[in-house]
């Protein structure tokens, strides 16, 4: 983690410091981010998920899973390695206690109504 | 960078009616129309192919990894490459300083080796690409010559075809195509990715990629804004038998993200860098590489305007169906009916870029008003869409609604639609709402499907609607 927080810092620094220019409206620097752009917390993003493949690399807001895709619940953390689900839906995860601290309690996005029904 | 190329831009030049002759390729002059008109002001003669240093790179499926180097000037280098003339050729070339050993040249080789035996050959001109942009734009007519010499070396040495020949070119590379086309009639097909604006928009046709440089000429617009003031680079007209303008042809969706983002890519900083430089005019690679594999998922829609492809006039695809943007453009050939077709689409703004249209029309059903919007997820043979927002604003039941969805997914047989809706607020009385009716027509062959629901559900809740 030690090697990660400077690049962080400067991440911030860069994101912060750019004011200066003429911010186009709609979209935003630090908050209201775009699919695809750099965040450090899923706050920034429009679509609520600032998504990172492994723990070293960088954060980018990404959409939010679709059904019968992964995801993990709502986290503390800010920064997911999958999304959370879309409105409606509910992630099936195990929620035991060493999946929240590590980050990695994975699911699969469900429909609560239908799978009651159709299942 | 930019500053180079605008300086290049109004650099002049006045030396005039001079003349270079190489040895094969003839003789080169700077009289009109290649110089001295509004569009080229500046006098440059093309330089030396020596100089310019031109080199194809093939690949084939049986070196789909490490090229071969084969030159037309020596007979040998073809004769023990794995060329193979019973095989279609497709020559790939670049633009202004760009470099034929760039990755995103070999990967498109690579991805038509996964369908298709072809000889794919990556014509490397970067010396002659990383100069003035004047002077460039005026070495693609050498690098024109060069290519039609191959083509003729093949026909001649090899009674190789020039209907065989497929020329994509992006750029600049896209008027190295006309060059060629232009040199050696016949030849099957070029492929104009973004074609260069600057020193080529406005000229004659002998300057230019034009549609009589092939039997059959399809372009990809992507940056088709005046390079004064909006800095784009590529060509707006139509020039080719179809012109496909994607999201409309001069903004990308995901080229507009601030400067960091752009630049840190997930590909790379490199590529990231050239995605800043020029983001929308190098999507019309990334649209062609990735069509490749996704043969039905960029169906251009024939329209007045992109305004008009957006508010849905022209929707679904005709009977006769939708040429497809790309790699399979040519399935369209004979289709034609009209000069110069323009024709609409979307794509995503990450890859992979290939998107499929629906039009979606929701009937509500409840007892009050409510401010919302409403979305809906698409359910098939082939997968599910994710929730798309189809309206927003005041919800009033028994209204119905009708919306385009670009879904990222080809779902297939549509064989079931949820629907939700939201207010982002909370409301005490808790409204409930639903959908009675949805009517899904798929754009590609217009089939129609409809579901019912009878049910009403709060906001954040999906209702389920099936086939009736």
């Amino acid at each position: 983690m030690a090697t990660i927080l400077p690049l962080r810092l400067l991440l911030a620094l860069l994101l912060l410091l750019p004011p200066a220019l003429p911010a186009p409206h709609e979209r935003g620097l630090i908050f209201n981010l775009d699919i695809g752009e750099l965040c450090l917390q899923s706050a920034q993003c429009k679509s609520g998920c600032c998504h990172r493949n492994s723990g070293l690399s960088l954060a980018r807001c990404a959409p939010r899973a679709a059904e019968f895709q992964e995801c993990s619940p709502k986290s503390l953390y800010g920064v997911y390695y999958k999304c959370p689900c879309e409105n409606g839906l509910t992630c099936d995860a195990d929620k035991s206690i060493v999946g929240s601290i590590t980050n990695s309690n994975f699911g699969l996005c469900k429909d609560p109504l239908s799978s009651d029904k159709s299942r | 960078m930019l500053g180079i190329w605008i300086l290049a831009l109004f650099l002049l030049n006045a030396a005039e009616g001079e003349e270079v002759c190489f040895d094969r390729l003839g003789c080169f002059s700077d009289d009109l129309p290649w110089s001295g008109s509004t569009e080229r002001p500046v006098h440059k003669l093309p330089w030396d192919p020596k100089k310019i240093d031109i080199h194809f790179l093939l690949y084939t499926r049986e070196n789909p990894e490490n090229s071969q180097e084969i030159d037309s000037t020596d007979l040998s280098t073809i004769d023990s490459s794995n060329f193979n003339t019973s095989r279609i050729t497709r020559f790939i070339v670049h633009g202004f300083v760009d470099n034929g050993e760039e990755n995103w040249l070999s990967d498109m080789c690579k991805r038509m080796l996964s369908v298709e035996d072809v000889n794919c050959i990556c014509v490397n001109w970067k010396r002659g690409a990383r100069c003035q942009y004047t002077q460039a734009s005026n070495n693609v007519r050498v690098v024109g010559a060069e290519i039609a010499y191959f083509v003729n070396v093949l026909m001649e040495k090899y009674e190789y075809s020039p209907a065989d020949v497929h020329i994509i070119g992006h750029s600049l590379g896209a008027h190295v195509a006309g060059e060629a086309g232009k040199r050696r009639p016949g030849i099957g097909r070029i492929t104009g990715l973004d074609p260069a604006q600057p020193y080529f928009q406005g000229t004659p046709i002998e300057v230019r990629l034009d549609k009589s440089d092939a039997d059959f000429v399809d372009v990809i617009h992507t940056d088709s804004a005046p390079t004064i003031p909006n800095l784009g680079f590529g060509m707006s007209p139509a020039v080719g038998h179809i012109d496909f303008y994607p999201n409309g042809g001069k903004e990308m969706p995901g080229c507009a993200k601030n400067p960091v983002s752009q630049i840190v890519d997930l590909d790379g900083i490199w590529e990231g860098t050239r995605d800043f430089v020029a983001c929308n005019h190098l999507r019309s690679y990334k649209y062609y590489s990735d069509s490749i594999i996704y043969p039905d998922g960029f169906l251009g829609y024939s329209c007045a305007s992109y305004e008009l492809f957006q508010s849905g006039s022209c929707f679904p695809c005709p009977r006769e169906g939708c040429p497809n943007m790309g790699h399979y453009a040519d399935k369209f050939k004979d289709k034609n009916k009209y000069n110069f077709q323009k024709f609409y689409l979307n794509t995503g703004e990450a890859k992979d870029f290939p998107l499929w249209r629906y039009k979606v029309t929701v009937t509500l059903s409840g007892k009050k008003k409510v401010k919302g919007y409403i979305n809906i997820a698409l359910y098939g043979n082939d997968g599910n869409t994710r929730q798309h927002q189809i309206f927003k604003g005041t919800l009033k039941p028994s209204n119905t609604y009708t919306s385009f969805i670009d879904a990222e997914v080809n779902v297939g047989t549509v064989t079931k639609v949820k629907f939700l809706w939201n207010n982002n607020m909370i409301n005490p009385t808790f409204p409930k709402l639903g959908a009675a009716t949805i009517t899904v027509q798929v754009g590609q062959n217009g089939t129609e499907f409809r579901f019912c629901g009878s049910e009403k559900v709060r906001e954040d809740v999906l209702q389920t609607l099936t086939a009736c």
